[in-house]
């Protein structure tokens, strides 16, 4: 596990005012959990890893990783990244190419100075990672002749070699084609589970993040918006920036028209909406209600009471085979996204009706 | 991702608790910079000391103006200004242009030979400047110049038609000596010269003169005139072709004067140091002027990777009579004073004309110089001084290079200036301000080899430096900061991921420092000691002194023919990085 607390850390670049790479970051996470870091290029997601690792050397704050200190700006405390004992994998692999296979991987382990490993445990736990990511039978190839999901693998297991307190991976899949990293995804799932080793993973694909993690930390700009399960962070965003940035979602702007308990009616451009929110709210006040493209239902009925429903024609579509998005258009220049089941199918310019669920929209305040 | 970074930083962040980071390797890199600063400025500033004070063998005497005074005084100096400007600029220019041709040639037509050209230029690099001066006197000298004795039999001229002891004359020999730099430092900016740009002129109807009157030209303008400094920077610091054609034919240019004046009796080191500074400040002007005219350099788009098409005009019938006149180009330039010093090898006295040659052949220039006892020393303190300096040098550069590029990014530019710095100062002056730091520091190499290797190493960081800094540029700066990671310390990265992966960048830098070294002469002649003769000193004194033709030539030829099998060494690493850059493997982008 590790705890960070209130980091900063600005880069000046060329003597130029400096840029704050984060800006007040504060996040934990407990053993045997994947936790992502996620976010646009930019938002300060890779520093906070790399400071993690000791790459980077933070402005201000603390880091504590197992237990130990390993930074500390009041104290002066600042353990160099040989002394962490990390694992890391980068997003360019970095497989030393003048290295057999195995070299890659014992290079750890022959570095290490907490212990002596003898040749004979070298080549028995090399063996034994390489075996767990499938390259057993590859320790004698030249590590320049391997495919990229091999490289990849590779990479892995030099990461695992010493059963590292924590696992760091910069975005590790960007550089495979799609089919192989959705194969990765699963496979790297399944070794993170077995192992219980505890590890932050960065990416900036929303999807990888739902998919792999424990807990998600939304960034943007240098600090973390959000944090919480993938399901939270899908269902509830607590900000258009998630909610935006997280899958898709439709916006609509209006004022509360009136409200009880945690659900309040909208009044917006379009009709009432009656929604959830998570933030307490007056009448009156300007707010957004966010709603997922996949939640809305599109049908040439009134789909009955008990609904929020907009009126619209169908603008176009698109049919992406697991599912054809519809865009409607409510008027004033407004249109939505529906995804819809591929087999419904209307023709553009169609009179429809679209609902969804009350608890399906979440409002946000502001 | 994520931002720029500075790294893995031991130098950087050194405000806050810089104590708990210092190591043994941190030390080594502040040790390093520390060799180069003083390597650099020690020398610079007992120049200027030299200079301004007055002239006094042991230590500086009071501060003074009269040195400057002194070589001012006279129309001597404005007759140096104009001979080295005239010898600088003539030389840039005809060597730009006869290299330009062959560049233009190998690169752009499809014309035959480009590979033996390409050799052939390279080859040039392994031949001694004093070895090329001392070849076209017995070419082209009025008394004694084969050329000239058969154009007065063939015409029948009363007097010889050609004296190489004139401007011109130097002009040529060293022309003939640098062009084959001007097509190296060319041809890639021809190479990569997008052919599509002149075919957009040729569609908009414009001619081919045109065409390279507007659009080619403009756009090689930054490479043509970088090529233009660096040769007329070599120009004018040149020592040998001034030394043993400027002299007799009394030219004189800056170089000649300052060593002159320090080995006058007495010697006049103010003198001395007055003149270097205003060489000095001339190399300095240029590249200043050079800076000026480029600073737009980046506007032109020649090199945009995209898009480049390496399309060659195709000369049809031509191809063949222009490579033949390539080849011719190479024969006059090179061929002829390198074949010459060979004939005459083979004989005792002046070699008779090719064709009437009823003198004997001889192997006895060979025995006696491989039996002469100051040969055999000379040989071994220029080994072993090339062989040091490379390996100094090559692991100074290395990690300056990597403190510049990985450590201290945030100042790497100045580390870069400091090993540049040496590019812009002659290597007479380097020998003569050399001479005078240690004549007054206190450390105690003055007539031994070393302070002869603390000249050559200030002259060649430059090189060294280009070289590490290449190699480390191309090295993914994640593949250290894995091993970092992994749990490797400072050392540990430097030999066992660093060192390996840049091997062939270091001893291509190593092959090319050494070479350098082995065919230096106009630091040595201030340095040399009774015991430290090296050989380029010893072929001058054998010039100078009367050595016969023969034993000179043959001290020639012995000298070329092992730098000729380094230097194809070399061309072979080039090849070889060549393919790896092209083949662009996990070094570059794992």
């Amino acid at each position: 596990m590790f705890v960070i607390e209130d980091l900063y850390k600005t880069f000046h670049v060329g003597g130029q005012a400096g840029v704050k790479a984060i800006d007040g970051i504060s996040l934990n996470v407990e053993t045997g959990k994947l936790l992502t870091l996620l976010g646009p290029s930019g938002c300060g997601k890779t520093t906070t890893l790399r400071c993690l690792a000791g790459l980077e050397r933070p402005d201000r704050g603390r880091i504590v990783i197992n237990g130990r200190v390993v930074f500390d700006s009041e104290q002066g405390i600042f353990v160099p990244p040989s002394e962490r004992a990390l694992g890391m994998v980068f997003q360019s692999y970095a497989i030393w190419p003048h290295m057999t296979v195995f070299e890659n991987v014992a290079f750890p382990l022959r570095v290490a100075r907490d212990r002596k490993y003898s040749a004979a445990e070298i080549k028995q736990e090399v063996v034994r990672v390489l075996e767990m990511v499938q390259l057993g039978g590859y320790e004698n190839r030249a590590s320049t002749r391997l495919s990229g999901g091999q490289q990849q693998r590779l990479a892995f297991a030099r990461g695992l070699v010493r059963n590292p307190n924590l696992l760091l991976l910069d975005e590790p899949l960007s550089n495979l084609d799609a089919k192989l990293r959705e194969q990765m995804r699963v496979e790297l799932k399944r070794l993170q589970r077995t192992l219980g080793v505890t590890t932050v993973y960065v990416t900036h694909d929303q999807s990888e993040a739902l998919a792999l993690s424990d807990v998600i930390a939304v960034f943007s700009a240098g600090r973390i918006i959000q944090r919480g399960s993938p399901q939270e962070i899908y269902r509830r965003p607590r900000s258009q920036f998630v909610a935006d940035f997280v899958g898709s979602a439709n916006f609509f702007h209006g004022t509360i028209a009136k409200r009880s308990d945690d659900t309040a009616t909208v009044d917006t451009p379009h009709g009432m909406i009656l929604c959830s929110f998570v933030e307490s709210v007056q009448a009156g006040q300007t707010v957004m209600v966010t709603a997922r493209p996949e939640d809305l239902t599109i049908s040439e009925k009134h789909p009955g009471d008990g609904l929020n429903v907009f009126a619209g024609k169908i603008a176009h579509r698109v049919f992406l085979g697991e599912v054809t998005d519809y865009f409607v258009d409510l008027g004033e220049g407004r249109e939505i996204r529906v995804r819809a089941a591929p087999d419904v199918e209307l023709g553009i310019g169609r009179a429809v009706h679209v609902a969804i669920r009350p608890e399906q929209c979440v409002g946000l305040a502001s | 991702m994520s931002l720029a970074s500075p790294s893995i930083s031991p130098l950087a962040g050194l405000p806050f608790g810089w104590l708990t980071r210092l190591r043994l390797s941190h030390l080594l890199l502040v040790v390093c910079v520390a060799v180069v600063g003083w390597l650099v400025f020690v020398p610079l500033s007992a120049l200027l000391l030299t200079a301004f004070t007055e002239d006094n063998i042991y230590g500086f005497g009071a501060p003074t103006f009269d040195n400057f005074l002194e070589a001012y005084s006279s129309w001597h100096i404005l007759r140096l200004f104009g001979n080295s400007l005239l010898f600088g600029c003539g030389t840039a220019i005809t060597a730009l242009v006869m290299g330009g041709l062959v560049a233009w040639v190998v690169e752009r037509t499809d014309a035959p030979g480009g590979e033996l050209f390409h050799s052939l230029a390279l080859l040039s690099f392994a031949v001694p400047g004093l070895l090329t001066a001392m070849a076209w006197i017995f070419v082209l000298s009025p008394n004694i110049g084969w050329l000239n004795s058969g154009l007065k039999n063939y015409f029948g001229f009363s007097a010889s038609p050609i004296n190489i002891y004139t401007m011109a004359g130097m002009i040529w020999a060293l022309s003939s000596h640098y062009f084959p730099l001007a097509y190296l430092a060319l041809g890639p900016a021809f190479r990569v010269l997008d052919v599509r740009m002149e075919e957009a002129g040729l569609v908009s109807g414009s001619s081919y003169w045109q065409i390279l009157r507007r659009i080619t030209f403009p756009l090689l303008r930054p490479a043509i005139l970088s090529a233009l400094l660096l040769l007329f920077i070599l120009g004018i610091s040149s020592f040998e072709v001034p030394r043993l054609i400027g002299r007799p034919g009394r030219i004189d240019v800056f170089t000649t004067e300052i060593q002159a004046a320090t080995s006058g009796a007495p010697p006049s080191f103010g003198i001395a140091s007055a003149l270097s500074i205003t060489l000095l400040l001339v190399c300095l002007a240029a590249i200043l002027f050079y800076r000026r005219v480029t600073r737009d350099a980046e506007a032109f788009a020649t090199i945009t990777g995209k898009g480049y098409t390496p399309t060659r005009i195709r000369l049809g019938p031509w191809r063949w009579p222009v490579a033949l006149a390539t080849g011719l180009l190479f024969l006059a330039a090179l061929g002829f004073p390198l074949l010459t010093l060979v004939w005459q090898s083979f004989f005792r006295n002046l070699a008779p004309s090719l064709f009437a040659s009823d003198l004997p052949f001889t192997l006895d220039n060979y025995k006696f110089i491989l039996s002469y006892p100051i040969f055999i020393s000379a040989v071994k303190t220029s080994v072993t001084l090339a062989a040091m300096s490379a390996t100094v040098v090559v692991l100074l550069t290395f990690v300056m290079a990597w403190i510049a590029q990985r450590s201290a990014t945030r100042y790497g530019w100045l580390l870069d200036a400091l090993a540049f710095i040496p590019i812009a100062i002659p290597s007479v002056i380097i020998g003569a301000s050399v001479l005078f730091a240690y004549l007054v520091v206190p450390i105690p190499i003055y007539n031994t080899i070393w302070i002869l290797l603390v000249a050559y190493v200030t002259s060649y960081l430059p090189y060294g430096m280009r070289f590490a800094s290449g190699g480390i540029a191309q090295i993914h700066k994640e593949l250290e900061e894995v091993a970092e990671v992994a749990g490797a310390q400072l050392h540990q990265i430097f030999f066992r991921i660093l060192m390996p992966l840049l091997a062939p960048f270091l001893l291509a830098g190593w092959i090319y420092v050494f070479v350098l070294a082995v065919r230096e002469l106009g630091a040595s002649i201030f340095l040399v000691g009774p015991g430290t003769h090296v050989l380029g000193t010893i072929s001058l004194t054998m010039w100078e002194e009367g050595g016969s033709y023969g034993a000179v030539s043959a001290l020639g030829v012995i000298q070329i023919i092992p730098l000729i099998f380094i230097v194809a060494g070399l061309r072979w690493m080039e090849t070889r990085l060549q393919r790896r850059a092209d083949s662009s493997t996990s070094i570059a982008r794992p």
